[in-house]
Protein backbone atom coordinates (compact mmCIF):
# COMPACT_ATOMS: atom_id res chain seq x y z
CA UNK A 1 0.00 0.00 0.00
CA UNK A 2 1.32 3.81 -0.87
CA UNK A 3 1.93 6.15 1.92
CA UNK A 4 -0.90 8.20 1.27
CA UNK A 5 -3.01 5.16 0.98
CA UNK A 6 -2.01 3.90 4.09
CA UNK A 7 -3.14 7.44 5.75
CA UNK A 8 -6.60 7.33 3.85
CA UNK A 9 -7.20 3.61 5.71
CA UNK A 10 -5.72 5.28 8.89
CA UNK A 11 -8.12 8.07 8.84
CA UNK A 12 -11.17 5.91 7.75
CA UNK A 13 -11.18 3.40 10.41
CA UNK A 14 -10.65 6.62 12.77
CA UNK A 15 -13.53 8.20 11.46
CA UNK A 16 -15.33 4.74 11.97
CA UNK A 17 -13.98 4.55 15.56
CA UNK A 18 -15.19 7.96 16.58
CA UNK A 19 -18.90 7.62 15.59
CA UNK A 20 -19.68 4.15 16.42
CA UNK A 21 -17.79 4.04 20.18
CA UNK A 22 -17.64 5.58 23.89
CA UNK A 23 -14.84 5.82 25.09
CA UNK A 24 -13.41 3.94 28.12
CA UNK A 25 -14.19 7.22 30.68
CA UNK A 26 -17.26 7.88 28.63
CA UNK A 27 -18.51 4.10 29.69
CA UNK A 28 -17.41 4.36 33.42
CA UNK A 29 -19.18 7.73 33.99
CA UNK A 30 -22.97 5.71 32.03
CA UNK A 31 -22.20 2.74 34.33
CA UNK A 32 -21.90 5.26 37.69
CA UNK A 33 -25.17 6.89 36.97
CA UNK A 34 -27.38 4.12 35.84
CA UNK A 35 -26.34 2.34 39.53
CA UNK A 36 -27.51 5.68 41.34
CA UNK A 37 -30.25 5.92 39.41
CA UNK A 38 -33.26 5.22 41.10
CA UNK A 39 -36.06 6.30 38.77
CA UNK A 40 -37.06 3.50 36.48
CA UNK A 41 -37.42 5.56 33.18
CA UNK A 42 -34.51 7.59 33.59
CA UNK A 43 -32.36 4.34 34.67
CA UNK A 44 -33.87 2.40 31.22
CA UNK A 45 -33.09 6.12 29.12
CA UNK A 46 -29.57 5.44 30.82
CA UNK A 47 -29.03 1.68 30.27
CA UNK A 48 -30.60 2.16 26.17
CA UNK A 49 -27.71 4.88 25.54
CA UNK A 50 -25.02 2.10 27.22
CA UNK A 51 -26.18 -0.78 25.37
CA UNK A 52 -26.71 1.19 22.07
CA UNK A 53 -22.89 2.08 22.24
CA UNK A 54 -22.16 -1.89 22.74
CA UNK A 55 -24.40 -2.87 19.71
CA UNK A 56 -22.86 0.29 17.42
CA UNK A 57 -19.55 -0.28 18.29
CA UNK A 58 -19.85 -4.22 18.01
CA UNK A 59 -21.29 -3.18 14.46
CA UNK A 60 -19.01 -0.41 13.67
CA UNK A 61 -22.33 1.13 12.84
CA UNK A 62 -23.32 4.85 14.06
CA UNK A 63 -24.36 5.84 17.77
CA UNK A 64 -26.80 8.16 16.24
CA UNK A 65 -28.10 8.51 12.77
CA UNK A 66 -26.83 12.42 12.84
CA UNK A 67 -23.51 11.10 12.46
CA UNK A 68 -22.43 14.37 12.29
CA UNK A 69 -19.70 16.96 10.55
CA UNK A 70 -16.55 15.79 11.01
CA UNK A 71 -13.90 17.99 12.85
CA UNK A 72 -10.47 17.16 12.61
CA UNK A 73 -7.75 18.46 14.90
CA UNK A 74 -4.02 17.63 14.20
CA UNK A 75 -1.04 17.43 16.76
CA UNK A 76 2.28 18.06 14.81
CA UNK A 77 5.80 17.24 16.80
CA UNK A 78 8.68 20.07 16.31
CA UNK A 79 10.42 17.41 13.76
CA UNK A 80 7.68 16.54 11.73
CA UNK A 81 6.58 18.23 8.67
CA UNK A 82 2.56 18.52 6.96
CA UNK A 83 2.76 18.94 3.21
CA UNK A 84 -0.44 19.53 0.67
CA UNK A 85 -0.22 16.02 -0.32
CA UNK A 86 -0.59 14.81 3.39
CA UNK A 87 -3.66 17.22 3.83
CA UNK A 88 -4.92 15.84 1.11
CA UNK A 89 -4.62 12.16 2.18
CA UNK A 90 -6.72 13.16 5.19
CA UNK A 91 -9.41 14.54 2.99
CA UNK A 92 -9.65 11.49 1.36
CA UNK A 93 -9.75 9.11 4.29
CA UNK A 94 -12.36 10.89 5.53
CA UNK A 95 -14.52 10.93 2.61
CA UNK A 96 -13.80 7.35 2.48
CA UNK A 97 -14.83 6.73 6.08
CA UNK A 98 -18.03 8.15 5.83
CA UNK A 99 -18.86 6.48 2.80
CA UNK A 100 -18.19 3.03 4.87
CA UNK A 101 -19.40 3.72 8.21
CA UNK A 102 -22.03 4.83 6.53
CA UNK A 103 -22.63 8.52 7.49
CA UNK A 104 -25.35 10.23 6.80
CA UNK A 105 -25.84 12.06 3.23
CA UNK A 106 -26.24 15.23 4.26
CA UNK A 107 -24.31 17.53 2.07
CA UNK A 108 -26.16 20.18 0.22
CA UNK A 109 -25.48 20.95 -3.62
CA UNK A 110 -26.08 24.52 -4.96
CA UNK A 111 -24.38 27.69 -5.06
CA UNK A 112 -24.54 30.05 -1.78
CA UNK A 113 -28.30 30.94 -2.07
CA UNK A 114 -29.35 27.49 -2.73
CA UNK A 115 -27.29 25.87 -0.04
CA UNK A 116 -28.75 28.86 2.46
CA UNK A 117 -32.28 27.69 1.61
CA UNK A 118 -31.84 24.27 1.11
CA UNK A 119 -33.69 24.23 -2.60
CA UNK A 120 -30.35 22.43 -4.63
CA UNK A 121 -31.50 19.39 -3.47
CA UNK A 122 -29.21 16.63 -1.31
CA UNK A 123 -26.36 14.67 -2.74
CA UNK A 124 -26.67 11.38 -2.45
CA UNK A 125 -23.25 10.83 -1.29
CA UNK A 126 -22.42 10.59 2.72
CA UNK A 127 -18.75 11.33 1.17
CA UNK A 128 -19.55 14.64 0.22
CA UNK A 129 -20.20 15.50 3.87
CA UNK A 130 -16.84 17.92 3.57
CA UNK A 131 -15.23 18.33 7.18
CA UNK A 132 -14.97 21.14 9.05
CA UNK A 133 -11.32 23.46 8.56
CA UNK A 134 -8.38 21.62 10.13
CA UNK A 135 -7.10 22.77 13.41
CA UNK A 136 -2.80 22.13 13.62
CA UNK A 137 -1.04 22.73 17.19
CA UNK A 138 2.82 22.07 17.46
CA UNK A 139 3.41 19.65 20.61
CA UNK A 140 6.41 18.88 22.24
CA UNK A 141 6.02 14.74 21.34
CA UNK A 142 7.76 14.12 17.82
CA UNK A 143 4.42 12.65 16.19
CA UNK A 144 1.55 13.49 14.03
CA UNK A 145 -1.24 12.65 15.65
CA UNK A 146 -4.78 13.31 14.20
CA UNK A 147 -8.28 13.54 16.34
CA UNK A 148 -11.32 13.24 14.55
CA UNK A 149 -14.63 14.81 16.17
CA UNK A 150 -17.94 13.79 14.77
CA UNK A 151 -20.30 16.85 15.62
CA UNK A 152 -23.97 16.71 15.64
CA UNK A 153 -26.38 19.31 14.88
CA UNK A 154 -28.45 19.09 17.70
CA UNK A 155 -25.60 20.84 20.12
CA UNK A 156 -25.02 23.05 17.14
CA UNK A 157 -28.35 24.41 18.01
CA UNK A 158 -27.64 25.14 21.81
CA UNK A 159 -23.98 25.92 21.36
CA UNK A 160 -23.00 29.55 21.82
CA UNK A 161 -19.88 31.80 21.98
CA UNK A 162 -20.44 34.93 23.43
CA UNK A 163 -18.74 37.61 25.80
CA UNK A 164 -18.91 37.89 29.62
CA UNK A 165 -17.83 40.71 31.58
CA UNK A 166 -16.00 39.18 34.34
CA UNK A 167 -15.79 41.42 37.00
CA UNK A 168 -12.60 39.59 38.58
CA UNK A 169 -14.29 36.92 39.30
CA UNK A 170 -14.54 33.35 38.10
CA UNK A 171 -17.78 32.52 39.65
CA UNK A 172 -19.04 35.60 37.63
CA UNK A 173 -18.10 33.33 34.48
CA UNK A 174 -19.01 30.26 35.82
CA UNK A 175 -22.70 31.50 36.62
CA UNK A 176 -22.97 32.68 32.90
CA UNK A 177 -22.19 29.26 31.87
CA UNK A 178 -24.46 27.21 33.76
CA UNK A 179 -27.31 29.93 33.09
CA UNK A 180 -26.62 29.79 28.98
CA UNK A 181 -26.83 25.77 29.79
CA UNK A 182 -29.88 25.90 31.73
CA UNK A 183 -31.70 28.15 29.25
CA UNK A 184 -31.33 25.47 26.18
CA UNK A 185 -30.88 22.08 27.70
CA UNK A 186 -34.16 21.23 28.20
CA UNK A 187 -34.48 22.12 24.26
CA UNK A 188 -31.71 19.65 23.28
CA UNK A 189 -33.55 16.73 24.31
CA UNK A 190 -30.15 14.07 24.13
CA UNK A 191 -29.57 14.59 28.01
CA UNK A 192 -27.38 14.20 29.61
CA UNK A 193 -25.42 16.48 27.94
CA UNK A 194 -21.76 16.91 28.04
CA UNK A 195 -20.74 20.76 28.44
CA UNK A 196 -17.53 21.87 26.45
CA UNK A 197 -15.99 24.73 27.16
CA UNK A 198 -13.53 27.42 25.63
CA UNK A 199 -12.47 30.56 27.04
CA UNK A 200 -10.41 32.83 25.30
CA UNK A 201 -9.65 36.33 23.72
CA UNK A 202 -11.78 35.88 20.39
CA UNK A 203 -14.45 34.24 19.23
CA UNK A 204 -12.24 32.06 16.86
CA UNK A 205 -9.88 31.28 19.83
CA UNK A 206 -12.59 30.18 22.00
CA UNK A 207 -14.07 27.77 19.82
CA UNK A 208 -10.62 26.17 19.20
CA UNK A 209 -10.49 25.78 22.38
CA UNK A 210 -14.03 24.14 22.71
CA UNK A 211 -12.99 21.78 20.14
CA UNK A 212 -9.79 21.22 22.20
CA UNK A 213 -11.61 20.32 24.80
CA UNK A 214 -13.55 17.53 23.63
CA UNK A 215 -10.41 15.97 23.01
CA UNK A 216 -8.58 16.48 26.09
CA UNK A 217 -11.44 16.53 28.43
CA UNK A 218 -12.06 13.05 30.73
CA UNK A 219 -15.27 11.99 32.75
CA UNK A 220 -13.33 10.67 35.70
CA UNK A 221 -10.80 13.24 36.11
CA UNK A 222 -12.60 16.89 36.54
CA UNK A 223 -11.32 19.68 37.92
CA UNK A 224 -12.63 21.99 40.62
CA UNK A 225 -14.08 24.47 38.09
CA UNK A 226 -15.68 21.49 35.94
CA UNK A 227 -17.42 19.83 38.61
CA UNK A 228 -18.77 23.17 39.98
CA UNK A 229 -20.07 23.61 36.69
CA UNK A 230 -21.50 19.53 36.46
CA UNK A 231 -23.18 20.33 40.01
CA UNK A 232 -24.74 23.62 39.49
CA UNK A 233 -25.93 22.35 36.23
CA UNK A 234 -27.26 19.22 37.70
CA UNK A 235 -29.52 20.93 40.36
CA UNK A 236 -31.97 22.20 37.34
CA UNK A 237 -33.83 18.65 38.40
CA UNK A 238 -34.05 18.48 34.01
CA UNK A 239 -32.53 15.04 33.49
CA UNK A 240 -32.47 12.33 30.95
CA UNK A 241 -34.46 13.27 28.23
CA UNK A 242 -36.13 15.86 30.33
CA UNK A 243 -36.94 13.11 32.72
CA UNK A 244 -35.54 15.17 35.96
CA UNK A 245 -33.32 13.77 38.37
CA UNK A 246 -29.30 14.55 39.02
CA UNK A 247 -27.81 13.56 35.77
CA UNK A 248 -28.77 16.58 33.12
CA UNK A 249 -24.80 16.68 33.13
CA UNK A 250 -22.99 13.83 33.04
CA UNK A 251 -19.30 15.92 33.38
CA UNK A 252 -18.03 19.15 32.16
CA UNK A 253 -15.27 19.78 30.06
CA UNK A 254 -13.39 23.09 30.20
CA UNK A 255 -10.32 24.27 28.34
CA UNK A 256 -9.03 27.81 29.75
CA UNK A 257 -6.48 30.05 27.03
CA UNK A 258 -4.94 32.69 27.15
CA UNK A 259 -6.80 35.99 28.33
CA UNK A 260 -6.64 39.87 27.27
CA UNK A 261 -6.08 41.81 29.36
CA UNK A 262 -10.04 43.42 29.92
CA UNK A 263 -13.29 43.28 31.46
CA UNK A 264 -14.01 40.84 29.23
CA UNK A 265 -13.82 37.03 28.15
CA UNK A 266 -14.70 35.24 24.95
CA UNK A 267 -16.85 32.17 26.10
CA UNK A 268 -17.54 28.91 23.34
CA UNK A 269 -20.10 26.71 24.82
CA UNK A 270 -21.13 23.29 23.28
CA UNK A 271 -23.59 21.02 24.43
CA UNK A 272 -22.71 18.02 23.83
CA UNK A 273 -25.39 15.46 23.68
CA UNK A 274 -25.68 12.12 25.11
CA UNK A 275 -23.41 10.48 22.51
CA UNK A 276 -21.10 13.10 22.90
CA UNK A 277 -17.98 13.56 22.67
CA UNK A 278 -17.17 11.64 19.06
CA UNK A 279 -14.25 11.77 19.55
CA UNK A 280 -11.22 9.85 18.25
CA UNK A 281 -7.51 9.65 17.35
CA UNK A 282 -4.61 7.82 15.07
CA UNK A 283 -0.78 8.52 14.77
CA UNK A 284 0.19 9.30 11.45
CA UNK B 1 -43.59 -1.89 28.87
CA UNK B 2 -47.15 -1.12 27.30
CA UNK B 3 -46.80 -2.75 23.51
CA UNK B 4 -49.52 -0.84 21.37
CA UNK B 5 -49.98 -1.56 17.55
CA UNK B 6 -51.25 1.13 15.03
CA UNK B 7 -53.45 2.13 14.30
CA UNK B 8 -53.64 4.52 17.22
CA UNK B 9 -56.88 4.96 18.46
CA UNK B 10 -58.47 7.29 20.56
CA UNK B 11 -59.21 4.79 23.60
CA UNK B 12 -55.25 3.75 23.28
CA UNK B 13 -54.46 7.66 24.18
CA UNK B 14 -56.55 7.74 26.80
CA UNK B 15 -54.64 5.42 28.38
CA UNK B 16 -51.31 6.51 28.25
CA UNK B 17 -49.75 8.73 31.13
CA UNK B 18 -46.90 11.05 31.01
CA UNK B 19 -43.73 9.17 31.91
CA UNK B 20 -44.80 5.70 30.67
CA UNK B 21 -42.35 4.32 28.63
CA UNK B 22 -44.35 2.10 25.65
CA UNK B 23 -43.84 0.43 21.97
CA UNK B 24 -44.94 1.24 19.03
CA UNK B 25 -45.33 -1.92 16.63
CA UNK B 26 -46.79 -1.09 12.76
CA UNK B 27 -46.53 1.26 10.89
CA UNK B 28 -45.03 4.97 11.75
CA UNK B 29 -44.35 7.56 9.27
CA UNK B 30 -41.35 9.86 9.27
CA UNK B 31 -40.88 13.97 8.93
CA UNK B 32 -38.96 16.41 9.85
CA UNK B 33 -38.24 20.31 8.57
CA UNK B 34 -38.33 19.91 5.15
CA UNK B 35 -41.21 18.04 4.56
CA UNK B 36 -43.68 18.59 7.49
CA UNK B 37 -44.45 22.21 6.56
CA UNK B 38 -45.02 20.73 2.95
CA UNK B 39 -47.58 17.88 4.08
CA UNK B 40 -49.21 20.55 6.12
CA UNK B 41 -49.84 23.12 3.47
CA UNK B 42 -51.64 19.79 1.36
CA UNK B 43 -53.95 19.37 4.29
CA UNK B 44 -54.96 22.88 4.76
CA UNK B 45 -55.79 22.59 1.14
CA UNK B 46 -57.61 18.93 1.34
CA UNK B 47 -55.17 17.56 -0.99
CA UNK B 48 -53.58 15.08 1.69
CA UNK B 49 -55.33 12.29 0.82
CA UNK B 50 -53.86 11.65 -3.08
CA UNK B 51 -50.61 10.58 -0.71
CA UNK B 52 -52.19 7.50 -0.34
CA UNK B 53 -51.50 7.81 3.22
CA UNK B 54 -53.89 7.46 6.37
CA UNK B 55 -52.95 10.45 9.14
CA UNK B 56 -56.21 9.33 11.41
CA UNK B 57 -54.35 7.49 14.42
CA UNK B 58 -50.66 7.57 12.71
CA UNK B 59 -47.67 8.34 14.24
CA UNK B 60 -44.92 10.77 13.36
CA UNK B 61 -41.49 10.52 13.97
CA UNK B 62 -39.10 13.42 14.04
CA UNK B 63 -36.34 11.83 11.60
CA UNK B 64 -34.45 11.43 8.71
CA UNK B 65 -34.61 8.15 7.02
CA UNK B 66 -30.88 7.71 5.69
CA UNK B 67 -27.98 4.41 5.34
CA UNK B 68 -27.42 5.74 8.61
CA UNK B 69 -30.22 4.65 10.44
CA UNK B 70 -32.83 6.61 12.20
CA UNK B 71 -32.96 8.68 15.14
CA UNK B 72 -34.28 11.93 16.83
CA UNK B 73 -34.05 15.45 15.77
CA UNK B 74 -35.43 17.82 17.58
CA UNK B 75 -39.13 18.53 18.15
CA UNK B 76 -38.53 21.92 18.95
CA UNK B 77 -37.23 23.41 15.41
CA UNK B 78 -39.53 26.63 14.11
CA UNK B 79 -40.67 23.97 10.99
CA UNK B 80 -41.13 20.92 12.86
CA UNK B 81 -42.85 22.53 16.26
CA UNK B 82 -45.51 24.97 14.00
CA UNK B 83 -46.62 21.39 12.12
CA UNK B 84 -47.84 20.09 15.19
CA UNK B 85 -50.83 21.51 16.15
CA UNK B 86 -51.98 21.01 12.06
CA UNK B 87 -51.06 17.15 12.19
CA UNK B 88 -52.96 16.37 15.48
CA UNK B 89 -55.91 18.02 14.08
CA UNK B 90 -55.60 15.69 11.31
CA UNK B 91 -55.68 12.99 13.23
CA UNK B 92 -51.86 12.51 14.33
CA UNK B 93 -52.07 10.69 17.64
CA UNK B 94 -48.44 10.18 18.65
CA UNK B 95 -45.65 12.46 17.95
CA UNK B 96 -42.52 11.53 18.20
CA UNK B 97 -39.23 13.29 18.74
CA UNK B 98 -37.22 14.87 21.10
CA UNK B 99 -37.07 18.16 23.29
CA UNK B 100 -39.34 20.49 25.30
CA UNK B 101 -42.31 22.21 23.08
CA UNK B 102 -44.15 25.69 24.25
CA UNK B 103 -47.18 25.16 26.39
CA UNK B 104 -48.87 26.39 22.93
CA UNK B 105 -48.09 23.06 21.02
CA UNK B 106 -48.38 20.86 24.03
CA UNK B 107 -52.33 22.81 24.10
CA UNK B 108 -52.86 22.14 20.87
CA UNK B 109 -52.36 18.44 21.78
CA UNK B 110 -54.53 18.17 24.44
CA UNK B 111 -57.22 19.40 22.49
CA UNK B 112 -56.56 16.52 19.81
CA UNK B 113 -56.41 13.94 22.02
CA UNK B 114 -53.09 13.70 20.84
CA UNK B 115 -49.49 13.10 22.39
CA UNK B 116 -45.91 13.97 22.33
CA UNK B 117 -43.50 11.13 23.18
CA UNK B 118 -39.69 11.30 23.47
CA UNK B 119 -36.75 8.24 22.19
CA UNK B 120 -33.14 8.60 23.33
CA UNK B 121 -30.98 8.69 20.14
CA UNK B 122 -30.69 4.78 20.00
CA UNK B 123 -29.75 4.44 16.27
CA UNK B 124 -28.03 1.02 16.39
CA UNK B 125 -30.83 -0.27 18.78
CA UNK B 126 -33.32 0.67 16.73
CA UNK B 127 -31.76 -0.60 12.98
CA UNK B 128 -32.85 -3.88 14.13
CA UNK B 129 -36.36 -3.01 14.75
CA UNK B 130 -37.21 -1.61 11.63
CA UNK B 131 -38.65 -4.44 9.02
CA UNK B 132 -39.26 -2.20 6.05
CA UNK B 133 -39.01 1.26 4.85
CA UNK B 134 -40.71 3.29 1.80
CA UNK B 135 -40.97 6.90 0.22
CA UNK B 136 -44.56 8.02 0.91
CA UNK B 137 -43.91 11.69 -0.90
CA UNK B 138 -41.83 14.43 -1.51
CA UNK B 139 -38.55 12.29 -2.82
CA UNK B 140 -36.66 15.16 -4.07
CA UNK B 141 -35.83 16.08 -0.45
CA UNK B 142 -33.99 12.60 -0.04
CA UNK B 143 -33.11 11.43 3.75
CA UNK B 144 -35.63 14.40 4.88
CA UNK B 145 -38.64 12.28 2.43
CA UNK B 146 -41.84 11.55 3.80
CA UNK B 147 -41.35 7.90 4.53
CA UNK B 148 -43.51 4.88 6.13
CA UNK B 149 -41.67 2.44 8.13
CA UNK B 150 -42.82 -0.46 9.27
CA UNK B 151 -41.26 -1.11 12.69
CA UNK B 152 -41.57 -4.26 16.01
CA UNK B 153 -41.75 -2.72 19.47
CA UNK B 154 -40.26 1.06 18.61
CA UNK B 155 -39.87 1.99 22.16
CA UNK B 156 -40.67 6.03 23.70
CA UNK B 157 -41.67 7.63 26.46
CA UNK B 158 -44.57 9.66 26.87
CA UNK B 159 -43.42 13.43 27.70
CA UNK B 160 -46.96 15.02 27.30
CA UNK B 161 -50.56 13.90 27.49
CA UNK B 162 -53.67 14.87 28.38
CA UNK B 163 -52.43 18.65 29.69
CA UNK B 164 -49.78 16.97 31.47
CA UNK B 165 -46.02 17.12 30.56
CA UNK B 166 -43.01 16.81 31.48
CA UNK B 167 -41.66 19.85 30.66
Amino acid sequence: MERDELISKKVSDTLIRAASNFREDQKKVYEKAIKEETNPSTKWVLESLLENSEVAQKNSSPLCDDTGIPHLFLEVGKNKKVSGEFLESIQQGIAEGLQKLPGRPMAIKGNDIERLEQSGGLDVDPGAVSPAPIIIKPVEENVIRLYILMQGGGPEIRGKTYRVFHQHKLEVIIDEIVKWTIDEVSKLGCTPCIPAIGIGRTHFEATSLMIEAMIRGNFNKQSDIEKEITNNINMSNIGPLGLKGNNTALATFVNVGPQRASGVRIVSLRLCCCVEPRVASVLL
Amino acid sequence: MKAINTPITEYMIENLSVGQIITVSGQILTGRDAVLPKLVALIENDKHKELGIELKGSVIFHTAVSPAGVGPTSSNKLDIERSIPELAKAGVKIHLGKGALKPSTLESLYKNNSVYAIIPPITALLSSKIIKKEIVAFGEEGMEALHLLTVKEFPMIIAAAHGKTLY
